[in-house]
């Protein structure tokens, strides 16, 4: 159970800096409270007192979205739900709305934000790979200024990241990436409301003729303590004809992706799948050409 | 604690009140708001009961503050059928007979709400996605499938609106006739009161202090600070109770609250009535155990050897229940055999899952009778219980069953009602306990863990000669039912089967483990796996079709079964027919024909699970592709 003395919903930035100066020491910023709640519970951190909890989702800076031609900017506060709801946003992050149908479930995903799921730091969660494979800049803000870093470089750990003290995260500044085809492949013990066992974003940005690979952006998680962007395979593809042979041979290039403690060589497998059957999928919506690759293919790995 | 001002438009009505500031949504609408229908399951956003419309889009109350209801239109399962008039899709659940205990259903109705209003034309699959947050364990899902796509066809004219109300029966005919049920209405609008929804006025609530060891000796219990609190009612533990302690379904083993020592992790030491239930909390965190530990016994087979620490002293072997059944000579038998096969089976401890957790409500009432209303699967042995522990004429006990949100076995015992009973009787004002769902997993029963040796004799033709089966299972701290399900393994281990020499042992075994009780099935199950698996085995070693090994040993009508039980009929041959039949297996041995089999990639095959339907369905990415 989580007990609060007070429950604050500042109205703005400055309100809620004023409110955590004011109770420095005594508070939690809470944003969906979708992994707050089940935390503070038994066989967790069971019953826990808090004396502040400060809500930043009512604050507008945290809710703002802007897409430009060449980068995309998110308000921490994002629900999950408005990548599937918002078609132009789906249209510059096309990798998002397919995360966000495994995310949680409807109606988490309604709740749960963007900023929670990145600050939250899980291996597993579903979100950073994919703003991994955009190039996400984290933007920190604080009574005393404001300052932003790369998220591969906020996230530090398992639960951990670079948030100072007295620091929010506003948003997320990333690459619009409208063009490519995108796709996300998870695993975990049932559809919904899962966690993921395995993870992958996958972006392809196809040719005129849909024949040849112009880009791609590819990000893992759930088998290491952080997300991982796939540089290798990216430049392996990178302005190469697509074939089934370029993807499988781009599954198997020998990077030991998988440091979980458990389940090893499923994931290794889970893994190699997901890579061909993930760059399948992005480069169909991307508009690959009908023959570049084969039905034997499709149905191998579908 | 500085309360929250709460104004909102509930249920098309303006509410503006105060709400303690650690209240999640759900609590405001149950406890403060007295609007029960909508339900907590898991409290963890996992299971989907709680779900509410927060401004129109469909939200788990259980994972929302309620400070975040400031300003915004919530509607609960109340709002569906407000004027008494059930909407179509709760009138498509109760056609379709998609509510069974119906603690999912309200949640389940709204979701269901939620899909429809998204996409009035979802497909099966949608339907199925879209209801993803929500759990149900007893229908198996498909009735509530089917009761969503009746209403989505109905919402679109595809069929008339009289769909929702036919019946297969006329002129009062029941027996064999696809009925609607009579308790669907109550659910489907979430206007059935389960014991957790229930209050007295004056009621206090109860929380219960649990054992955080498996095996130790209670040196003392000091419950003085936390009876100084405010607020706390009334402290009991089990020096209070004033007659002979112990319940169980066979064996009376099991105190009301741990007696001179603790069996499980988990196990009730003393419990808490008070004014609300945070107080109850910090109550409870307040009691001083002195503990010495004693060592443990978590494996059934070591607590079966000499020498292995004792669970019960009655007990001194740790056995709860043997049960042996011999028949014609089994030795005999495996020399006549053509092929003796023996092999190891186990199977795990598993949890019953009920979406309700254990509740109950007690009081004492004008002429002194002790009631307990809670979801009891077993009231008049509870009853009869009760008073001997409490020392009551039994026309001074009353059990109340309260509609049971799925129990499959797991609310047989009678694992709370005591204290309720106690508490109610010590502080004279009405006692409320909600487990839960951690609660209710760790101090409830489990099925029983096995492990099963299993010797089989047959003739080449497929004839079973012999079977010898020993089974161990880990019964866990206390007794509970052990001793049946022990009993109901052992007389079902052989199976439907005509086999002339039989020799069965299971043995029910003390350990400092969860306990296990009744589980659907009651322990056949257990040596059924090992027995139907076994069978699976031999007929790939005989070359036979699994089908008919079945059916060259199956009992016929007037069958005598391996305890001597005369059977007037045996429907296990039609049983057999509609599975091949519905299975389309392809007969013959399973052993040579790998992918070359028929009966797989069929269009009736599902395929592999994904999610993503709604993609195609309204084409919000599709178009930017």
């Amino acid at each position: 159970m989580l007990i609060c003395d007070e429950y604050l919903t500042p109205a703005s930035l400055d309100e809620a800096f004023a409110a955590m100066e004011r109770h420095r020491g005594r508070y939690r910023v809470v944003a969906g409270c979708t992994d707050t709640l089940p935390w503070a519970r038994e066989g967790r951190a069971g019953d826990v007192e808090i004396p502040v909890l400060i809500d930043v989702t009512k604050i507008p800076e945290l809710n703002e979205r802007q897409i430009g031609d060449k980068r995309v900017r998110l308000g921490a506060a994002t629900p999950i739900q408005r990548f599937l709801d918002d078609a132009a946003l789906g249209r510059a992050m096309p990798a998002m709305p397919r995360c966000a149908v495994w995310f949680a479930d409807d109606q988490i995903r309604a709740q749960a934000t963007l900023g929670g799921n990145v600050v939250n730091a899980s291996p597993a969660a579903d979100a950073t790979p994919c703003l991994e494979a955009h190039d996400a800049i984290v933007e920190l803000a604080s009574a005393k200024g404001s300052r932003s870093m790369p998220l591969r470089e906020f996230i530090t750990g398992p639960g951990k990241t670079q948030l100072a003290e007295d620091e929010l995260v506003t948003g997320f500044e990333c690459d619009a990436l409208a063009g490519f085809g995108g796709s996300f492949e998870k695993v975990g013990h049932r559809r919904s409301l899962v966690i993921s066992v395995v993870c992958l974003a996958v972006m392809v940005k196809l040719d005129r003729d849909g024949r040849t690979i112009e880009d791609t952006r590819l990000a893992i998680a759930g088998i290491r303590p952080v997300p991982r962007r796939l540089r290798e395979i990216e430049d392996h593809l990178r302005g190469k004809r697509l074939t089934g042979e370029l993807l499988e041979e781009a599954a198997d290039m020998p990077l030991d992706l998988v440091q979980s403690r458990s389940r090893q060589e499923y994931r290794r497998d889970v893994v190699r799948g997901f890579l061909v059957r993930g760059l399948i999928a992005a480069a169909k919506r991307a508009g690959a050409s009908p023959d570049a690759l084969t039905q034997e293919l499709e149905a191998a790995y579908g | 604690m500085v309360d929250v001002r709460l104004n909102a438009t509930i249920n098309g009505r303006k509410v503006s009140r105060d709400a303690k500031p650690h209240l999640r949504l759900l609590d405001f609408l149950r406890d403060d708001l007295n609007l029960t229908g909508n339900k907590e399951g898991c409290g963890a956003g996992e299971c989907g009961t709680c779900s509410v419309f927060v401004d129109g889009v469909l939200m788990k109350s259980c994972l929302m503050p309620v400070a975040k209801a400031q300003g915004a239109q919530i509607d609960t399962i109340e709002s569906l059928a407000k004027s008494g008039e059930l909407s179509v899709l709760q009138k498509a659940f109760h056609k379709a007979g998609a509510s069974q205990c119906g603690y999912c259903i309200p949640g389940m109705v709204m979701a269901a709400t939620a899909a429809l209003r998204a996409n009035p034309f979802a497909d099966r699959e949608e339907i199925k996605e879209r209801l993803g947050g929500n759990i149900c364990r007893c229908t198996g899902y498909q009735k509530i499938f089917d009761a969503v796509e009746l209403a989505r066809d109905v919402q679109n004219g595809r069929v008339p609106a009289t769909a929702l109300l036919e019946t297969d029966t006329a002129d009062g005919e029941v027996i064999g006739k696809n009925v609607r049920r009579i308790d669907a209405p109550s659910k489907v609008s979430g206007r059935l009161k389960y014991a957790g929804d229930m209050t007295m006025p004056g009621m206090l609530h109860v929380q219960v202090l649990r054992s955080p060891h498996a095996h130790a000796r209670i040196v003392s219990i000091d419950t003085s600070a936390a009876l100084a609190i405010a607020g706390v009612e009334s402290v009991i533990t089990s020096a209070d109770v004033p007659g002979k302690d112990g319940f169980g379904v066979f064996v009376h083993d099991q105190p009301i609250m741990a007696r001179g020592k603790v069996r499980y992790v988990g196990e009730a030491i003393a419990a808490v009535a008070a004014e609300d239930a945070l107080t109850a909390k910090r109550a409870v965190a307040a009691i001083k155990v002195v503990y010495e530990q004693l060592a443990p016994v978590f494996d059934p087979d070591e607590a079966m050897l000499q020498g292995a620490p004792v669970v019960h002293d009655y007990a001194p072997d740790n056995i709860t229940k043997h049960i042996p059944i011999r028949v014609g000579d089994v030795e005999a038998g495996f020399a006549e055999s053509d092929l003796v096969i023996e092999e190891s089976y186990s199977t795990q401890a598993i949890e019953h899952a009920y979406l309700e957790p254990e509740a109950g409500l007690a009081y004492v009432d004008h002429d002194d009778v002790v009631t307990v209303v809670s979801p009891s699967q077993n009231i008049t042995h509870h009853r009869h219980m009760l008073a001997r522990i409490i020392d009551k004429p039994i026309s001074k006990v009353r059990f109340i069953m309260s509609p049971v949100g799925g129990g499959f076995g797991g609310k047989e015992d009678m694992i709370y009602q005591g204290m309720l009973a106690l508490l109610a009787m010590k502080a004279m004002r009405p006692v409320r306990l909600v487990y839960t769902r951690e609660e209710s997993i760790i101090s409830t029963a489990k099925r029983h863990p096995s492990r099963t040796t299993l010797r089989m004799g047959v003739m080449r033709d497929g004839r079973i000669k012999a079977l010898a089966m020993r089974m161990v299972c880990d019964g866990g701290a206390y007794g509970l039912s052990t001793e049946g399900v022990m009993r109901k393994a052992a007389i079902l281990a052989a199976g439907p089967y005509n086999i002339p020499n039989v020799r069965i042992d299971t043995y029910g075994i003390y350990t400092n483990n969860t306990p296990s009780g009744a589980f659907r099935s009651f322990g056949a199950l257990q040596t059924q796996f090992a027995t139907e698996s076994q069978l699976d085995i031999i007929a790939e070693r005989l070359g036979l079709d699994p089908f008919e090994i079945r059916r060259i040993n199956a009992m016929r009508d007037g069958a005598t079964t391996h305890t001597k039980q005369t059977l007037g009929s045996v429907s296990l041959m039609r049983a057999l027919d509609a599975a091949e039949q519905a299975s389309g297996w392809e007969a013959g041995a399973p052993t040579v024909r790998g992918g070359t089999r028929g009966d797989l990639g069929h269009d009736d095959v599902r395929p592999s699970v994904t999610l993503g339907t709604r993609f195609a369905a309204t084409g919000t990415q599709e178009a930017a592709e």
